[in-house]
């Protein structure tokens, strides 16, 4: 592997079985994905075709059934404080408050606490958390529970961001507010950003690319250029307004609703990867 | 928290009707020994009690007693804890540690207990040790056995989340693992408390110059029912102290505030 590529993550003929007591389940198909650096990739599929195993796999919880992910020239062979992960299921921790979990990674690195109240004041205000920063996570809504989770991967300051749907449960006005921040944050700061959706909008309004995964196990089926995000980021008011955006966001619709839905994987129905693979 | 809990647990009433029940039995007891009279050395009534509680306690016996119990309870179970939780994580976050202690433990739970004092007096003699063996010995299994419970229920995305925050194994173990066990280790010592009182009165009859256990011991050849019964009323007592003023307000500052568990009504 050439260390000077300019792809950030590399995954190279993945394909990945969960072993149940019933047998291995595939949980994807065949997939081969490139990210240069400081690329916003969104992906879109139906429920079950292995995106978050794929998001898994890069975080480096999941050692892959076949091929090998590479970020930045290093296979990756678990977790790391440079891939920055916001979970599907909530993963704050219980027994911190908000300012705690969010400063909680420049805790790790060793911060000073003047400095690490900095960040995290800024990102309370970023996330409209401000007043709850001394509430335990019980004390607070589903959404903002959400917020404090992606405000902690945001504050450890990762190269890489991986996010698993972190918006799902964030009401509807602060989700516009949180992905224009998103936006312009990871424009700004050249992150390199993997992030899973449902939302069609979302995906297209956020994106450099946006990935559109087939049925369980799922392959990558489709790469949609978004042209380049301006300087500033994106708002959603021009966004809305733009024709170019509305008709890649049909493009995409489109090629969603041709996967049908297609719920949990069952064990012993799984392909012949090799046949799979060819 | 406290927004959420309604007023009237905190009037006076409902802070004095647990007392009921108690209340109750004495009465019971108290009309059951006026109308059966039955003879002083079987089943004293509830004055004789309250005169025998009295005068233990002006003579200091009471006092001299109880420190040597409560002493004895105490180390016996910071030992029971201490191994406990230790061993409780060891199996708890390695699969090999697990297949290999745990035939072990296994076994030896179900030879604790009293069982274990014809041998262990021959090999610790009689004294403090035999009994902090015995207390040890209650209170081990259960804290062990919650504490891997806990261990193994703590959600694994909370550790994973941590562990791409660049936490290393021990900065997880201690930040995430034991607060997210808490639940289950306390309630280990909790019972490991109740079981340990049982398991230190048992011990005290033989193993004991002193103690509440040898006190009720000795009355009983005396034929002292209501020494013994003031023994009775002094230990159980202590447990509801210890429970309500030691575990209660841990539990209260510590898994109630994080709203692992709905907090207790209190007792
Ligand atoms: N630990 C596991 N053991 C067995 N099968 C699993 C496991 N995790 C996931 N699967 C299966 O693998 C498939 C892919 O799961 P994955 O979580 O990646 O889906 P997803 O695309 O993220 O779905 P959703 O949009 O609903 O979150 C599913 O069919 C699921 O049933
Ligand atoms: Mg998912």
């Amino acid at each position: 592997m050439d260390a000077t590529s300019p792809d950030k993550i590399i995954v190279e003929g993945f394909q990945h079985f969960f072993e149940t007591a019933d047998g291995p389940v595939q949980a994807t198909g065949l997939i081969d994905l490139k990210i240069p650096a400081a690329e916003f990739v969104t992906l879109v599929g139906p429920s079950g075709c292995g995106k978050t195993t794929l998001l898994k796999a890069i975080a480096g919880f999941i050692t892959p059934t076949r091929g090998r992910i590479v970020c930045d020239g290093k296979t990756v062979t678990g977790p790391g404080r440079d891939r920055g992960v916001v979970f599907q299921e909530l993963a704050i921790l219980p027994w911190r408050t908000v300012r705690r979990n969010i400063g909680h990674g420049l805790e790790i690195a060793g911060v000073p606490k003047a400095e690490r109240e900095r960040t995290v004041a800024r990102l309370v205000a970023l996330t409209g958390l401000k007043g709850f920063e001394d509430r335990y996570p019980h004390e607070l809504s589903g959404g903002m529970r959400q917020r404090v989770a992606v405000a902690r991967t945001w504050a450890a300051d990762p190269d890489i961001i991986l996010m698993d749907e972190p918006f799902a449960a964030v009401d509807a006005m602060t989700r516009l507010t949180l992905q224009e921040e998103l936006a312009s944050l990871t424009f700004s700061t050249r992150k390199t950003v993997f992030f899973i959706t449902h939302s069609v909008d979302e995906a297209v309004f956020l994106a450099d690319r946006v990935l559109v995964m087939s049925k369980r196990p799922g392959r990558i089926k489709a790469s949609i250029e978004v042209p380049r995000r301006k300087a500033g980021g994106r708002d959603w008011e021009s966004f809305t307004t733009d024709p170019e955006m509305q008709a890649i966001c049909e493009q995409v619709l489109r090629l969603v609703r041709d996967e049908r839905m297609d719920g949990a994987a069952r064990p012993g129905e799984t392909p012949d990867p090799l046949k799979e693979a060819s | 928290m406290s927004d959420a809990k309604p007023v009237r647990t905190d009037t006076l009433t409902w802070k004095l009707l647990p007392a009921l029940p108690f209340v109750a039995l004495i009465a019971g007891w108290s009309i059951y020994w006026l109308i059966a009279r039955p003879p002083v050395g079987t089943l004293p009534p509830a004055w004789a009690v309250t005169e025998a509680l009295w005068q233990l306690a002006a003579d200091g016996e009471l006092l001299q007693n109880t420190l040597a119990s409560l002493g004895r309870l105490l180390l016996g179970t910071t030992v029971g804890v201490v191994t406990g939780v230790v061993g409780g994580f060891l199996v708890g976050l390695n699969r090999r540690a697990a297949d290999f202690l745990n035939p072990l433990v296994v076994f030896f739970n179900a030879i604790s207990g009293i069982v274990w004092l014809p041998l262990m007096i021959g090999w610790l003699g009689i004294g403090t040790a035999l009994v902090v063996f015995l207390i040890w010995n209650t209170v081990f299994f259960l804290v062990f056995q919650n504490t891997v419970l806990g261990v193994r229920l703590v959600p694994p995305v909370l550790e994973q989340s941590v562990e791409t925050l660049g936490g290393s194994r021990l900065h997880i173990i201690l930040n995430v693992t034991l607060p997210g066990a808490l639940p289950y280790i306390l309630s280990g010592i909790r019972s490991g408390l109740g079981f340990g009182w049982r398991a230190l009165i048992a011990a005290e009859l033989v193993g004991a110059t002193v103690g509440l256990g040898q006190m009720i011991f000795r009355a009983a050849e005396f034929h002292r029912a209501d020494i013994i019964i003031a023994g009775c009323l002094v230990i159980g007592l202590l447990g509801v102290l210890m429970d309500r003023y030691l575990l209660a307000p841990i539990e209260k500052h510590t898994i109630e505030r994080w709203g692992l568990v709905t907090p207790s009504r209190g007792i």
